[in-house]
């Protein structure tokens, strides 16, 4: 396996959940306090950690390679399609764009009205719980990808790990120099590139999984994604051209 | 957590994508072992079918 794509993979895939993360986490800390904010996070990322050491493990251990390649395959696939699809909507005008900045407002008006609501958890309380569940939720996919990326070897799970530590510590560096919610990253972009990626993935191992020979063994992903690439590329062309009457229901 | 929350949370909202899918990797499952001539030509053909679910999942109608 290419480390390098498998390592930038993990790395985009990581940087998407991250921002979805941070996003939140800014807005706790704005509105309630940064201690509330860093220690639902911080004990969020507790809490994922001795998940992935005791699951982590285990599911690579106990599983058939055929069958555990051809699972995690498919569940990369259908990942990776869904992300793929949404970014497709998107780019061709049949869902609205995803705005970082809007939901970070949305987050601040949830949190500032639920101050003076009666029956509700203290601010510290209701700022760790938000921070916690979003780190949580979204350290949570970063772990599964990890887990099925680095499924295949040692050496996969290493430049996994990698490239989701990197894509962390990137943006949650960025964000909190920034100080503001990370709006300018492209993130359709970046989630359409990353659907493709995942889609890749999951197609070839889910193919080698069923017994598929590739055409140039390890090599036939770059194929493979240029193919996708191809595909979604038409795909939104199509899409743009369409009638209304075959909207989404996304 | 619900059954349908987990599969909402790994494949989305799309109906036909999945079940694309699962054809495909039937499909594969079959070529594989009863062929006459198993190749990469299967490779080809899954990739293939993997992008039709894509599209069709793209242009899924709102029920």
């Amino acid at each position: 396996m290419n480390g390098w794509l498998l390592g930038s993979t993990a790395f985009l895939a990581s940087a998407v959940e991250a921002v979805e993360a941070l996003t939140i986490v800014l807005a706790v800390g704005v509105t309630r306090s940064w201690r509330s904010a860093l220690s639902g996070a911080g004990w969020a990322l507790a809490t994922l950690a001795a998940i992935v050491i005791v699951l982590g493990p285990a599911i690579v251990a106990y599983l058939p390679f055929a069958a555990l390649k051809t699972a995690i395959g498919i569940f990369l696939l259908l990942f990776g399609l869904a992300w793929l699809r949404k970014a497709i909507l998107r780019y061709s005008g049949r869902k609205a764009l995803r705005d970082e900045t809007a939901m970070y407002v949305r987050q601040l008006s949830v949190l500032g009205g639920a101050a003076g609501a009666a029956g509700l958890p203290g601010p510290d309380r209701l700022g760790f719980i938000t921070a916690y569940n979003a780190v949580l939720l979204e350290g949570l996919e970063v772990a599964l990808i990890v887990l099925t990326f680095g499924a295949s070897s040692a050496l996969a799970l290493r430049w996994a790990s990698l490239g989701a530590a990197l894509a962390a510590i990137v943006v949650v560096g960025l964000g909190f120099a920034l100080r503001v919610p990370l709006r300018r990253v492209p993130e359709n972009a970046l989630k359409f590139t990353v659907g493709i990626m995942l889609t890749s993935f999951g197609t070839f191992w889910s193919g080698e999984g069923l017994g598929v020979v590739w055409w140039r063994g390890d090599w036939s992903l770059p194929l493979i994604a240029a193919a996708f690439a191809a595909i979604s590329g038409a795909t939104v062309a199509a899409a743009r051209r369409a009638p209304l009457a075959a909207r989404s229901a996304a | 957590m619900k059954l349908a929350a987990i599969w909402a949370f790994i494949a989305g909202d799309s109906k036909r994508a999945p079940l694309g899918v699962a054809l495909a990797v039937a499909l594969i499952f079959a070529l594989e072992r009863w062929a006459p001539q198993a190749g990469a030509w299967i490779g080809a053909l899954f990739v293939a079918l993997i992008g039709a679910a894509l599209v069709a999942g793209v242009f899924e109608r709102a029920d």
